[in-house]
């Protein structure tokens, strides 16, 4: 468990360091959707976060940051559920 | 390359069964790479899953620059398959997307069918493209240069396959949308190899162990 914790902290690192130095700029598939002005219809799943942001939060940085910690941490833990059912039901003997 | 359900006209037969068509494929392929994995993984794997897919998931939201005021970031798959291998990769990037579906709402829920198939199935299949280049050997010197071109290839793929799945949306349809998504994306697959690259490397550096993905394509060709 420890060495979880470890990757956490260098992840919390790694993002604390990037946030700020990561482009607002479209992505490809953004950038293609503006250019030729196709109107996206209205989404009906908004997310819990949408953008990556935390709305109760006003400082952008800390938003995304924390929205980031969070994220990193239910995938960590769904790898884990994933694993552990994975193995759970494994046919072959180790 | 995250589609969203805003590109896709419910309304429209050919976006509509073109997102249940890419549920299916995706379905199919995720149930395949679940049954293989079973069978393929031991216990240890559960701890670089998890660790790896977090880290693909951070890295994901670091987008850089490329140019014409457009980013890109890493998607990742290929690396995913070179520690993973192909199964445990389709399964891990499965699982990044769908937390970003869910919670941010980056890529859409209707739309994960595709951007299942474009970023965790073509990702785990690059595995293959790189041992075939390897020759399945993981330790010569054609290694980094493969996992270079298998993730900018990897990219294109996503790319082309987006760039077709979104098309309805468009009036001029595929011939505004591939062309145009190769363009960007050409770009952002050099990024995307390099820092792949940079990141296997680095890997094999400090703990060669764990690069599993392509040992274990070995194994099984050898019976």
């Amino acid at each position: 468990m420890n060495k979880h914790f470890a990757v956490i902290a260098a992840i919390v690192v790694f993002l604390a360091v990037f946030i700020p130095l990561a482009s607002s700029s479209p992505d490809g598939l953004e950038r293609v959707v503006e250019t030729f002005g196709v109107e996206e219809n209205a989404p009906y799943w908004s997310g819990v976060m949408s953008d990556y942001a935390i709305e109760a939060i006003e400082n952008p940085y800390v938003s995304t940051l924390l929205a980031g910690v969070f994220g990193t941490f239910m995938v960590l833990l769904a790898g884990l559920l994933l694993g552990k059912v994975m193995m759970a039901k494994r046919h072959v003997s180790e | 390359m995250h589609i969203p359900d805003g590109l896709i006209a419910t309304n429209e037969p050919t976006s509509v069964t073109v997102t249940v068509g890419m549920w299916i494929l995706s379905i199919a392929f995720l149930a395949w790479s679940w049954k293989k994995a079973k069978t393929t993984y031991n216990r240890s794997i559960t701890s670089l899953l998890a660790i790896s897919s977090a880290f693909v998931f951070a890295a994901q939201m670091i987008n850089f620059p490329i140019a014409f005021g457009t980013s890109g970031h890493l998607v990742g798959g290929t690396f995913l398959a070179v520690l993973l291998g192909p199964y445990a990769a389709m399964l891990s990037m499965t699982i990044v997307l769908l937390m970003q579906a869910f919670f941010f709402a980056d890529g859409g829920i209707m739309a994960f069918g595709m951007n299942a198939f474009n970023m965790a199935v073509i990702g785990g299949l690059s595995c293959f493209l790189i041992k075939l280049l390897t020759r399945g050997s993981g330790g010569n010197r054609r290694l980094i240069p493969s996992i270079f071109l298998a993730s900018w290839l990897s990219v294109m793929t996503g790319a082309l396959l987006a760039a077709l799945e979104i098309s309805p949306a468009f009036a001029g349809g595929v011939m505004v949308t591939v062309p145009s998504m190769l363009f960007y994306h050409a770009i952002i697959g050099l990024g995307e190899g390099a820092i792949t690259a940079v990141l296997i490397s680095s890997v094999q550096r400090m703990q060669p162990a764990i690069i599993g993905g392509l040992s274990l394509l070995k194994e099984r060709t050898k019976p």
